[in-house]
């Protein structure tokens, strides 16, 4: 009988025993061991029993004799491979956890030259890098040997790949694992030319994965599961995203933000950055640099240079993450990570809270502001009591905004205006924006619309509106929903709105009145009125505050029907306003701004007074809308008053086709008298329209009456 | 001496037993302090302690079953405050050194009442002291000792097992002691002497727990002193060979003739403590060889003796041809015993000579493998080889 023989007997013995036996099986392995100590098969078997039995601590052991006996035996790779499969993966079966813990009996060396090993056995890119990041988190006296050439193999895989996007597993690895690794170990001496190479790497990572929207598979599941009552921003605050080549646990990134300042600390640290303090917040980044910026101009050579990227790095991460913060409460939907509970997108609009105010009243306070100002600006630091005008930064705009509807404004408004501050610092100097532009190019920043909708709102606030609107055309163009693919909801068509009411805005400041009702007017036919009044307490008792301010604010506006119809309303009374209180007689301009001021009635009680003055003064009014669109009480009496001996007799045609009426009268004797008789019983059909829903009504004017409100705009 | 006698003559038993062992305290203390190598504690005391304590001379009146445990629990206290090791070695030798004389069987009893008492209520001192007593001590006394405490712990009061379980945290030594005791008092040779399912069940969990048990008094004694004659093994290995070999047709036939209260759920019970038991003891050996190594010793000391081997193969044998005559076992049934029986024995010496705990002389069993070099032998080449045989006749297959 020859020894294999024998081998193989003893093998098949010990498992035939191992069901009823496993204590006698095990006793026939020892001994055919000490029989045939160079048998693999022997000692396989044996830790097969060992591993079925998920026994750590005895299948370890025979695991370490197999790869100290056997190097060369593929079977024993499989194993390995098995285990730093387990070891890679996160899923918690409990064979994977008992192969995580067989390894952890292992003595380190042997850990290191099993991975070490099980690397170069790897042929994926993928695997390899994780293999070898074991490695490098488990023995950090590697990483000084694999560090580096691991990063430049993940950043390469990335163009061989042809992975378009950042956030890719290869880029993930790097970021999260490979870099925090190199850069913490004292060990490691870098150029900094590769560190900021490599924390720039990681920002364009973190920023893209915060700023990634939601997956159109995503969506597509959102709209399926969602119920009717559900809408599907809901489930897309909490949809899935898997970063391609990752498990979905490992695709999670927690607290990228965090993360990324974490880096750039050490970054600093290790670059000898000027004043690092480890600083703990992005505004201390920004604070920093400011400083820094100062001296720029009086350093020369390595030193500016190390400056300048130091600046630049800095802020641009602050301008990144601050014009995020902002985009990400003004337009919540286009985030994945962002809860878009109940929340709408907000625009960024001139303010027209002043719009009732008395036109001379307001010719006045021009001056009036204009001193305040200057006062202002001789106290820049104190900061005024009221928080609106704190945010506001004095020098610059106000932002207006509810602070009841938009409980976060605090946040909006900060990331708004030191994103904007860090913007203003990358381009105060050339070398600054050369380099900026270069980080800008490299990360294709051009396309990524949320920094866009920033951009267009930071010149909307600089006050560039014509550039404003061309970067808006051009979002608009983006935004477009494809055909036959409406949201559900309608969200689309808002974020579709929101760039039209923005438009509307822009033409309004620049004087461009009759595009911005245009814009505005095509955005109110598609809404549907809302069916009760909105709540204006908080509205009343901002406009108190704001009452005396200039009229050049802007006002962060939900996007929504109950605040875009009012918005409209009041744009198209900035509009006629100018027109009705010339000296020259527009009556349609007038009739307009009277049935416009029902709006928030009493606001626009001077103005109102104002134009039945000046009806007075015109001995006359002819507006054949009257009757259609005009139903508070107060103005209906007025108009009434108007034609008594008292009011003074004033001719009023408010009946359509009225004015013929009387042309073809006038032949017979006692016509008047028939027309009298008519607008008396329309008055009286009127007063009992007191109580129709007004906002039904003007919209009912804005849509009805559009193309004569737009044609009688210049 | 004859001062203290008189002194003590007077008193009641156990007054005059706590006054002797007062003195015995003091008196080893300046033998010990006196530096006399080796410290002897001379005859009369000696003589004392027999008459006051063990109450020898029979015309002596004994103690009262009261007196006797207040005089145990003195004793305990006595040995568990002493805080010199040498001490208290002494003063234990002194009461229960064996003296071939009449007050043994005495001495004996009341060392059993000792140990079993610190046992109980674990006095770790006296039981390290009565591990070393059961290296010095003839085996036949050894294994009265050790039936003691089996009786006490697990024949007389079965729920008290677990206290007996402790003496493996208390006193590895002693446990190891213990095990080596009751494998050789337990050794198949009759029905009262088939080890108790309790105590097996203790004692495999015991090496399951911890293998390195077993070897407990042999890693902590000194190689240079030779043992005495006729003591317990260095280790229970042999003993617990010879349980494993045995047990398939030992156990079995014990439990045919008392199959009433004997369900084969035990039985199987028992066949898997000793399937155990066998693959620790396997085990044990593979950690030999280290050990061996670092005291410099392998291959120089067999912890398997040959002639306890000898006996081993001859008793299997007369097993053989008794479970032949066993008309209630089917002979499949025996064959299959037989055979696992025979397994046990050929992986046992396999698995102890290549680890060196079995030594044979080269010429006659052990040859230098020509491809290897690593130790094969012979014997049990062809002890496994008829063990593989025969199996392979009976499963039918071809063996060429």
């Amino acid at each position: 009988m020859s020894a294999q023989k024998d081998c193989e007997f003893l093998v098949k013995r010990a498992r035939e025993l191992v069901p009823d036996d496993p204590c006698a099986a095990k006793a026939w392995l020892i001994t055919a061991r000490t029989l045939y100590p160079a048998d693999f098969n022997i000692q396989y078997e044996m830790y097969i029993i060992e591993r079925n039995a998920e026994r750590t601590t005895c299948a370890g052991r025979l695991l370490y004799d197999m790869f100290l006996n056997f190097p060369d035996q593929p079977i024993v790779w499989r194993e390995i491979s098995v285990i730093t499969a387990a070891l890679r993966n996160d899923a918690q079966d409990k064979h994977s956890q008992f192969l995580r813990g067989l390894f952890e009996t292992l003595p380190g060396r042997i850990q290191c030259e099993m991975l070490l090993k099980a690397t170069e056995q790897c042929f994926n890119t993928l695997e390899k890098a994780e293999m070898l990041l074991l490695l490098l988190k488990r023995f950090p006296e590697s990483v000084v040997q694999h560090g580096v050439s691991l990063g430049e193999t993940l950043l390469e895989a990335e163009t061989s790949e042809k992975v378009e996007s950042p956030i890719n597993c290869f880029r993930k690895l790097f970021v999260c694992d490979v870099f925090p690794l190199v850069i913490n170990n004292m060990d490691m001496r870098l150029p900094a030319s590769l560190m900021q190479k490599y924390i720039l790497k990681a920002a364009e990572f973190y920023i893209g994965y915060v700023t990634r929207g939601p997956s159109p598979d995503g969506q597509i599941n959102a709209s399926q599961e969602g119920g009717p009552l559900k809408s599907p921003s809901v489930s897309r605050g909490s949809q899935r995203y898997v970063i391609g080549g990752l498990s979905e646990k490992s695709s999670v990134v927690s607290e990228p933000w965090e993360r990324l300042l974490d880096l750039v600390a050490v970054v600093g640290t290790r670059c000898e950055w000027q004043g690092d303090k480890g600083q703990r917040s992005y505004i201390d980044l920004l604070q920093r640099v400011k400083e820094l910026c100062r001296y720029l101009p009086g350093l020369e050579g390595d030193t500016r240079a190390r400056c300048c990227s130091q600046v630049v790095i800095c802020a641009a991460l602050v301008l990144f993450r601050n014009a995020f913060l902002y985009v990400s409460n003004v337009q919540p939907a286009l985030f994945q990570g962002v809860s878009t509970l109940n929340l709408s997108p907000w625009i960024l609009v001139e303010d027209f809270s002043s719009v009732y105010n008395d036109v001379d009243a307001e010719r006045g306070t021009v001056k009036h502001t204009h001193k305040k100002r200057k006062m202002a600006d001789g106290r820049e630091k104190t900061i005024s009591s009221d928080d609106e005008e704190g945010l506001g930064k004095v020098r610059g705009r106000h932002i207006l905004v509810n602070k009841t509807e938009m409980p976060n404004w605090s946040e909006t408004l900060e990331g708004f205006y030191t994103a904007r501050e860090s913007w203003d610092l990358l381009h105060s100097h050339d070398t600054l924006e050369t380099e900026f532009k270069k980080i800008c190019a490299s990360w294709k920043t051009e396309s990524w619309l949320w920094f866009r909708i920033f951009l267009t709102d930071m010149i909307i606030y600089q006050g560039q509106y014509r550039k404003a609107l061309s970067s808006l055309h051009q979002m608009a163009a983006v935004q477009q929903p494809p055909l036959g693919q409406q949201s559900p909801s309608g969200q689309i068509s808002l974020e579709h709105h929101r760039a039209l009411i923005q438009q509307a805005s822009c033409h309004y400041a620049l004087g461009e009145y009759r595009m911005a009702c245009e814009k505005l007017l095509d955005v109110v036919s598609g809404l549907v009125p809302p069916n009760h009044e909105p709540v204006k307490a908080s509205e009343d008792q901002m406009r108190v505050k704001t009452k005396v301010k200039k009229s050049h604010d802007l006002r962060l506006l939900p996007c929504t029907s109950n605040a875009v119809l009012p918005f409209c309303l009041q744009l198209m009374l900035a509009c006629f306003k100018p027109r009705a209180f010339t000296d020259t007689r527009d009556d349609l301009s007038l009739g307009h701004v009277v049935v416009l001021l029902q709006y928030d009635w009493p606001q626009g009680e001077v103005l109102f007074l104002k134009a039945v003055d000046k009806i007075c003064l015109q001995g006359g009014f002819q507006y054949e809308n009257f009757f259609n669109y005009v139903t508070n009480i107060d103005m209906l009496e007025e108009f009434a008053y108007l034609r008594t001996p008292d009011g003074g007799r004033i001719q009023l045609e408010l009946l359509p086709n009225q004015g013929m009426l009387i042309k073809h009268h006038t032949v017979t004797r006692g016509i008047t008298k028939g027309v009298k008789e008519d607008f008396r019983l329309a008055m009286e059909r009127q007063v009992s329209r007191c109580g129709e829903n007004l906002l039904s009504v003007l919209h009912r004017f804005c849509i009805n009456e559009k193309i004569i409100i737009v044609q009688s705009l210049p | 001496m004859g001062d203290i006698r008189q002194s003590l003559l007077p008193r009641d038993v156990l007054s005059a037993a706590k006054e002797l062992l007062y003195h015995l305290d003091i008196y080893i203390s300046n033998l010990v302090q006196s530096g006399r190598q080796p410290p002897q504690v001379d005859t009369k005391t000696l003589e004392l302690v027999e008459e006051f304590i063990l109450h020898a001379p029979k015309d002596r009146s004994r103690m009262s079953a009261l007196q006797e445990l207040q005089l145990l629990e003195i004793m305990c206290s006595c040995f568990q405050e002493q805080s010199r090791d040498t001490v208290r070695q002494l003063m234990f030798s002194a009461l229960f050194s064996l003296q071939g004389n009449q007050a043994d069987d005495s001495r004996m009893g009341l060392l059993g009442k000792l140990v079993s008492m610190a046992v109980a209520v674990g006095r770790v001192p006296i039981l390290e002291c009565a591990a070393f007593w059961l290296q010095r001590t003839h085996r036949a006394y050894c294994v009265r000792l050790a039936q003691v405490l089996v009786d006490d712990y697990c024949s007389m009061m079965p729920g008290s097992v677990p206290t007996l379980q402790n003496i493996h945290s208390a006193s590895p030594r002693f446990c190891c002691q213990f095990i080596t005791a009751v494998t050789t008092l337990y050794d198949f040779t009759s029905e009262e002497l088939i080890p108790p399912l309790e105590l097996l069940q203790m004692i495999v969990s015991w090496i399951q727990d911890d293998p390195r048990i077993v070897l407990v008094t042999f890693l902590n004694t000194p190689l240079s002193g030779s043992q005495p004659v006729s003591s317990l093994d260095l280790t229970p290995l042999g003993g617990l060979v010879r349980w494993c070999v045995k047990a398939p047709l030992g156990y079995r036939r014990d439990k045919k003739q008392a199959s009433v209260h004997c369900s084969s759920e035990i039985e199987q019970e028992v066949s898997g403590l000793f399937s155990a038991l066998h693959l620790s003891v396997l085990q044990v050996f593979m950690l030999l060889p280290n050990l061996l190594k670092e005291k410099g010793i392998f291959g120089r000391l067999a912890l398997l003796q040959m002639d306890s081997l000898a006996s081993l193969t001859s008793d299997l044998s007369r097993q053989l041809d008794q479970a032949d005559k066993h008309t209630q076992i089917s002979t499949a049934d025996i064959h299959v015993l037989t055979q696992l029986a025979l397994d046990r024995l050929a992986q046992a010496l396999q698995v102890a000579m290549a680890n060196g705990a079995l030594l044979c002389s080269r010429g006659a069993c052990v040859y230098p493998s020509s491809d290897s070099g690593t130790r094969k032998t012979l014997g049990v080449q062809i002890l496994l080889r008829l063990s593989v045989i025969s199996r392979k006749l009976n499963e039918g297959s071809v063996f060429c």
